[in-house]
């Protein structure tokens, strides 16, 4: 065979295995999705949003006091998680000196990669042992696990402001801190926003900090966060030991609700994204 | 666009008519002294070549400092050369009537006789005439203008000659002999003036065509009459 | 008939240049044997310079010379690069720039500066102009400031029915035009500008060099340029910077500082000489 021939031959099997890698990727997503909604879409119904859980034995139920949980929790960690994170960042791109903005860089970089069962058990000696389980407890866990997402998010979009936008601001005789705040950050918002959206996706699902700091609660709506408020990872934990197969149905029905919720908050974050490039290119 | 530029160079150029005025003045001022035989009034022609040639070097450096500054090219490079060399005619004029006024005074007392101050009068209108054309052609970018030059040239050549021919009439004494050897050199100086202007006219077409061309050359004279 | 002959000039070319001789004016800075280093190289050193008010100065010489590092540390912007160290001294207006109880923000708003490459913000055109007299608490009459500072920088007429309008869709010259608009709306009493029409187009360039010549009027102007003609277009004064190369050190030094004029028609140093007719780089 010529050598033409051949490296023709080459590119395109190449170009067959791309391709067939990709839609391995696809189907893998595509089959996850639908074995979640073919188990969980007879819960579905008005009922299942709306009622919180049923007594032990009871028929029927939803998951209402597991959303209202998640929400609490989740909004209480990004009130934590996105000032810390955000500053963090500021920090790190403009105040800190080489000396120290290396080993926080390195700090950040283990946060992210910790195990989030560690850093249960690590909020769990901190806030729980002692006291009781609570919202505080499961919103710090959750925080933790977000506060390295929206900094490194926060960071690559600091950085991503040309040093030109800080000269011009800095020679006109502004402070550095107004000229963050009045240039650097509204032209970064649209990267820190996204950031936030995807770090929350990521702990709306988050089971193992969940467990050891607010898992022993009630099937009515909470909102009292000094108490343990129910979520929906481990309602989907609990749900599953169960015998009943109508829990576990509704277990596969919450499975589908987290997945839309974290699909709806990929393709807005990716929106987000995107306005903001158009509004800093224009 | 370039507004600095725009008025240095009408500058430039306004200061050149202005030059171009006082060579008339000190023209009609040597004529009136050749005629009247007026030594104060020489005098004062003399005196005054200090401001033709004030003009002059302000020009020239003028024109120094735009070409280093401004670069100019095409019809404003042409616009910068025409000065320069217009400059050039004009102090040149200037001084020949410097050189009329300094011969007025070395024959005061002879009195040539009526015919003789009507000449050197139509030769002086002449050039007067040959000098306002120049500069207004130059001024108004008339090429038509600046190329009728040359037929009044003619006309001061033609007298030119006629005074030459009543010089040689003039004959007989040394007074008389000395007068004429003088007049010569004046009638001769008023030609070279309508020279000078036609020259101006040269460089009016120059920067009109971008053409460095001769309207006449004095080897190869125009088939025209005497 | 005799008249006057004596016709008193209606015009004079060369008085205008006059009037900007060194000697006419008064310093506003005042630099002795200013030697500027990053870590171990050795950008500027032993420039003594004098800058005069409501004068165009112009800096010109071939890269790496030290041309931009030169003016940086008039407004203090190279304390803002780290390990730079400033041997010497500033005056300005008769106090040290870099005396320890100056405060360089004050000095940067006093003092402001036009970059080689137009960076507005990206807010609206109004908000450019705006943002800083706001910030620094020059809150009284901000349409009129902005509006002041808009028509000096001859831009106004282009842009006064759309302030609103995001700064990023103005042409080029028109953005150059927006930051000088932008600096001059902080009331500096000195401009500073860094290569500012190097990245524009002749008719841009243009604009930007006939509006110096009216802001002259208002500011002190120091413009640093790798254009030549341009420092002869602009300028009423000009230094010359160049590398000197002895040892183991390159540094640029100031070769000659004299009216534009003489510089680009009779330089008194050969180096000058060599650089303004391009026969040496």
């Amino acid at each position: 065979m010529s050598r033409y021939r051949r490296r023709r031959l080459v590119n395109r099997a190449m170009e067959v295995l791309a391709t067939a890698a990709a839609l391995a990727a696809v189907a893998v997503l595509a089959i996850v999705v639908m074995s979640v909604a073919r188990r969980g879409a007879g819960a579905l119904s008005w009922d299942f949003f709306t009622k919180p859980q049923a007594l032990f034995g009871q028929p029927g139920g939803g998951i209402a006091n597991a959303l209202v949980g998640t929400a609490l929790l989740v909004l209480l960690a990004t009130a934590i998680a996105l000032p810390v994170g955000v500053l963090t960042a500021i920090y790190l791109t403009e105040f800190a000196p080489r000396r120290l903005a290396v080993p926080i860089q390195v700090v950040i970089d283990v946060l992210a990669g910790l195990p989030t069962i560690v850093i249960g058990i690590f909020v769990y000696a901190l806030l729980v042992i002692g006291h009781t389980q609570s919202g505080y407890a499961g919103a710090f866990a959750l925080a933790v696990i977000m506060l390295p997402l929206i900094a490194r998010a926060t960071q690559e979009v600091l950085l991503l402001v040309p040093a030109t936008l800080r000269e011009a601001s800095l020679a006109l005789g502004v402070r550095r801190w107004r000229t963050v705040v009045g240039v650097i950050l509204p032209s970064s918002v649209g990267g820190i926003l996204t950031g936030t959206v995807l770090a929350v996706a990521r702990a709306a699902g988050e089971t193992a900090p969940l467990l050891f700091t607010s898992s022993i609660f009630a099937n009515t709506v909470q909102t009292d966060v000094t108490k343990a408020l129910p979520n929906i990872p481990v309602l989907i934990f609990t749900y599953s030991e169960q015998p009943d197969p109508a829990l576990h149905e509704q277990a596969w029905a919450a499975a589908l609700v987290l997945m839309a919720f974290v699909l709806l908050a990929s393709l807005s974050a990716k929106g987000l994204l995107a306005r903001s490039r158009r509004k800093l290119a224009r | 666009m370039r507004t600095t530029f725009q008025e240095e160079l009408d500058l430039l150029e306004a200061t050149l008519q202005e030059e171009g005025q006082l060579v008339l003045r000190a023209l009609r001022g040597a004529i009136n002294a050749l005629e009247q035989r007026d030594e104060e009034l020489a005098d004062e022609v003399i005196a005054f070549d200090d401001d033709v040639d004030q003009h002059y070097v302000r020009i020239e450096e003028g024109i120094q400092l735009l070409l280093a500054r401004q670069t100019p090219v095409a019809s404003d490079l042409r616009l910068v050369l025409a000065i320069l060399h217009t400059n050039l005619h004009l102090e040149r004029m200037a001084d020949y009537c410097v050189t009329i006024a300094k011969l007025t005074k070395l024959v005061p007392e002879v009195d040539p006789g009526p015919r003789f101050v009507e000449g050197f009068e139509e030769m002086g209108s002449r050039c007067e005439e040959m000098i306002r054309v120049a500069l207004d052609s130059f001024g108004n970018r008339d090429l038509a203008g600046a190329e009728s030059l040359v037929d009044l040239d003619e006309l001061i050549d033609r007298a030119n000659r006629r005074v030459v021919e009543r010089i040689l009439e003039l004959g007989g004494d040394p007074a008389m002999r000395e007068y004429g050897l003088r007049m010569v050199v004046v009638s001769r100086a008023l030609e070279r003036i309508g020279d000078h202007a036609v020259d101006i006219g040269e460089q009016t077409a120059y920067l009109l065509t971008a053409e460095f061309r001769e309207f006449t050359d004095a080897s190869h004279p125009t088939p025209r009459e005497a | 008939m005799t008249e006057s002959f004596t016709i008193a000039p209606v015009i004079d070319v060369a008085q205008a240049r006059e009037e900007a001789h060194p000697s006419k004016r008064e310093a506003v800075f005042d630099i002795h044997d200013l030697t500027v280093s990053y870590g171990r190289l050795t950008a500027i050193s032993g420039v003594d310079f004098q800058i005069f008010r409501k004068v165009i100065t112009a800096i010109i010489g071939p890269s790496g010379c030290g041309k931009s590092t030169f003016i940086r540390c008039l407004n203090r912007m190279n304390d803002l690069v780290p390990g730079t160290r400033i041997e010497g001294q500033i005056l300005y207006q008769g106090s040290d720039l870099y005396a320890s109880g100056i405060d360089p923000v004050e000095v940067r708003r006093r003092i402001g500066m036009v970059f080689q490459k137009a960076n507005p913000f990206p807010k609206s055109i109004y908000d450019n102009v705006a943002w800083g007299p706001r910030v620094l608490g020059m809150r009284k009459d901000l349409d009129e400031r902005v509006e002041k500072a808009l028509r000096s920088a001859a831009l106004w007429d282009e842009v006064k029915d759309r302030l609103k309008k995001n700064a990023l869709s103005l042409s080029g010259g028109q953005q150059q035009r927006l930051c000088i608009a932008r600096a001059i709306a902080v009331e500096p009493e000195v401009l500073l500008l860094d290569e500012p029409a190097s990245a524009l187009d002749p008719i841009a360039t243009s604009a930007i060099e006939d509006l110096m010549h009216q802001l002259k009027h208002e500011y002190t102007l120091v413009i640093v340029t790798h254009n030549m003609q341009q420092a002869a277009r602009v300028a009423d004064l000009t230094a010359f910077f160049s590398l000197e190369v002895d040892e183991e050190r390159r540094s640029g030094v100031l070769v000659e500082y004299d009216a534009t004029s003489k510089i680009f028609t009779n330089p008194s140093d050969k180096r000058t000489e060599d650089y303004v007719t391009g026969r040496f780089g």
